[in-house]
């Protein structure tokens, strides 16, 4: 959703039915998924108004001259995911530390748990012209809604000149990211990697490939996962497909074998998030999972057998993206919040609770040797962790090496809402039965 | 009647007109294009998931109906005293979260959980035997999760039975069987009927046993709208689909008033 893509459409002007006559003739049974029967017409990426050329809501808002009429306000509200920040007995440590040096106070939110159904709550105010609540909200870039902010005007351009903890510590994986060029309106949260995980007691010869999901050996035994996004990305992967370039066509093939595979009887089920139990409690002896959860079942001694497959094919990241929604009360309180989690001191002690990729790769000398007030924050958490440092220090899924780093893949990036259709009307079928 | 406007009339009203409209999932701006094809369209394309669900809550409340006329039957004839303990016991664990027991359920069922271990051990059932993310599995987790809509309907319809047409029945020389067959039964025909769409109704639109205790094949219609709305986020599609589930609900107790009156329903509720 870049800005290239946002010209494209408005300035391009691509009439809304050149899109319907060319997507139609290969709408599945299954199109209307997406879009009502009706036809894609009103159903398209961009409202009428801004397809036709009229300038989006944010037309005025993230100007330099804009950010320098806005004032501190001493608060913020921040909306993110659960268990996503240092936590010590109903504190946060980081947060805690940002308010007294900064004299803005934080109301920390954990109230987004899925993508769409977290954009179905806040889209009503902003479609209304009103404030959300939140200054921050955290979205996934392989899930539909981020796209949507940016390409609505929905979203405040981000003042660059507030980012210079950012602009001096943030890694090449969330740097000028593919999902949006140049960071104009998100910095990342945190990363992480969906692979494969086996459980070593019951997958004796597990190789190097995603293919294993696909291995009769493990009928019944493989779990996949119900976001069809996942799903469709390592079905290309296991075809040899890279999903950023792959084109409708490889959807299809991809489709083709994931179905194959559920008819076959391979799949247990397809999960959301309860996937990891299953792995944890044997039934199921290899899935689709999401590097994060197997590192911190590794945590405890009961769950050491779970092992992350770094995949030959690769390793799809999702980034996790703090922005600030368009009529947030305290633009320039979240731009202090949000650049303030660019430094590596507090990384480092974001990291040694949170365990997923740390978008700063310096915070890893921070780990080892705080220098700052982090060393009494790390001290604080380390009886509630239980490790030494050095363990998320050294490990290769919160600081990857150069290795994970070539596997990376990132997500195919949908250009219009017929594509996220096209897409949808593949995969989700699979997941829905019939 | 203000309440039934507000809380049912006005929903409904602006659920059809939804399931009429086209929307845009992005902005969610949706304009009313009277587009009735929508819900013919979106029954063809469920058609599996809407027998599905037929057949599973059929079955769940088939079961029910089975397992606790015996209970109803017991405690209304020979509860004594203790009536209301015996129905508060068939209550106690539905003070649980509807989520949490399913999932303790996974949680029993699930192949490496005691309940198989144990019937393995015992060679009672081979190695690769499973019951979670099977039909049996959903439909046993449905009809756990209604027994007492279908046991309290029950238990009213056999409790007000006169006794004294019992005793009639005996004097005129019924066996015990035959009070049953000609006087109790059919004298529990409406709360038998009441209990069915109690159980039926809830059991059709499910969405949460399916999800935890099913597999790959045996998605229910439930899930399908559930994924509609958070999943796609096509609210017209999901819309159309909920006032299909509405429609046969609307049916059934249609239906019910009348095989068996309309009054007699409101006297089991």
């Amino acid at each position: 959703m870049s800005d290239s893509t946002n010209n494209d459409v408005t300035g391009g002007g691509i009439d809304p039915a050149l899109w319907r006559g060319l997507t139609q003739p290969r709408l599945s049974r299954r199109q209307a998924l997406g879009v009502a029967g009706g036809g894609l017409a009103a159903g398209l990426f961009l409202d009428a108004a801004a397809a036709s050329g009229a300038s989006l809501p944010n037309a005025k808002v993230g100007t330099p001259s804009w950010w320098k009429k806005q004032k501190l306000h001493h608060t913020v509200n921040f909306a993110n995911w659960p268990l996503y920040i240092d936590t010590l007995k109903g504190k946060y440590p980081s947060l805690d530390h940002f308010t007294k040096t900064t004299d803005i106070k934080v109301n920390y939110f954990q109230v987004i748990d899925d993508n769409t159904s977290f954009y179905a709550k806040i889209r009503p105010s902003l479609a209304a012209g009103q404030y959300t609540g939140y200054d921050i909200v955290v979205m996934t870039n392989n899930n539909p809604p981020l796209g949507y902010l940016i390409e609505l005007g929905w979203l405040i351009p981000l003042d660059h000149s507030m980012m210079t903890n950012f602009n001096k510590y943030a890694g090449p994986l969330v740097k000028n990211p593919s999902w949006d060029r140049g960071n104009k309106y998100t910095m990342a949260w945190q990363s992480g990697w969906t692979s494969v995980a086996y459980n070593s007691k019951q997958v004796k010869d597990p190789g190097d490939s995603v293919k294993i999901l696909f291995d009769k050996k493990y009928a019944g035994r493989i779990g996949m996962l119900s976001d069809p996004f996942e799903l469709g990305s390592v079905g290309l992967l296991a075809l040899g497909i890279e999903p950023a370039t792959s084109t409708e066509s490889d959807w299809a093939k991809a489709a083709k074998l994931l179905q194959k595979q559920k008819s076959d009887g391979l799949v247990a089920a397809y999960y959301d998030q309860s996937y990891i139990q299953h792995l944890k409690n044997g039934d199921v002896w290899v899935s689709q999972a999401y590097s994060g959860d197997i590192y911190q079942a590794n945590l405890s001694n009961k769950y050491k057998d779970l092992v992350l497959m770094i995949p030959k094919e690769g390793l799809m990241m999702w980034t996790d993206n703090m922005c600030i929604p368009l009529y947030a009360q305290n633009p320039k309180d979240a731009m202090t919040l949000m650049d303030y989690y660019y430094s590596p001191v507090t990384q480092s002690v974001v990291e040694y609770y949170n365990d997923y990729i740390c978008p700063v790769p310096s915070a890893r000398q921070q780990l080892l040797h705080p220098t700052s007030w982090n060393k009494e924050a790390l001290a604080s958490l380390k009886p509630e962790i239980g490790l030494p440092y050095t363990a998320t220090a050294n490990s290769p899924l919160v600081f990857p090496s150069g290795r994970e780093q070539k596997l990376t893949k990132t997500y195919y990036q949908f250009k219009d809402q017929a594509e996220i259709n096209a897409w949808t009307s593949l995969f989700l079928p699979i997941i829905q039965g019939a | 009647m203000v309440w039934l406007v507000l809380l049912f009339v006005v929903p409904l009203v602006i659920m059809l007109s939804l399931s009429l409209k086209t929307c845009n999932p992005a902005s969610g701006a949706c304009t009313m294009t009277w587009n009735w094809g929508e819900i013919p369209h979106q029954v063809n394309l469920y058609r599996t998931e809407f027998f599905t669900s037929l057949e599973y809550g059929a079955a769940a409340t088939l079961v029910d109906l089975v397992l606790s006329f015996p209970i109803a039957y017991w405690i209304a004839f020979y509860g004594g005293r203790k009536k209301n303990f015996f129905l508060m016991m068939l209550l106690v664990p539905f003070f649980v979260s509807f989520v949490i027991r399913t999932l303790v359920w996974e949680f029993i069922l699930s192949p490496s959980g005691f309940f198989l271990t144990f019937l393995r051990h015992a060679h009672l059932v081979n190695a690769n035997f499973h019951v979670l993310g099977t039909g049996s599995a959903v439909i046993a987790g449905l009809a756990y999760n209604y027994l007492p809509f279908t046991a309290l309907p029950l238990y009213v319809a056999l409790e007000r039975i006169d006794r004294r047409v019992l005793e009639a029945a005996y004097d005129l020389y019924a066996s015990r069987r035959e009070a049953f067959m000609r006087v109790i039964l059919p004298l529990a025909v409406p709360g038998i009927f009441a209990a069915f769409l109690l159980t039926f109704i809830p059991a059709f639109g499910d969405y949460v046993n399916q999800q935890i205790l099913g597999g790959t094949s045996s998605t229910m219609i439930g899930t399908v709208i559930q994924n509609t709305f958070l999943v796609t986020g096509d609210y017209a599609a999901g819309s159309a689909l909920s006032v299909v589930v509405l429609v046969i609900s609307l049916l059934g107790i249609w239906l019910y008033s009348r095989v068996l009156g309309s009054r007699s329903i409101e006297e089991y509720l």
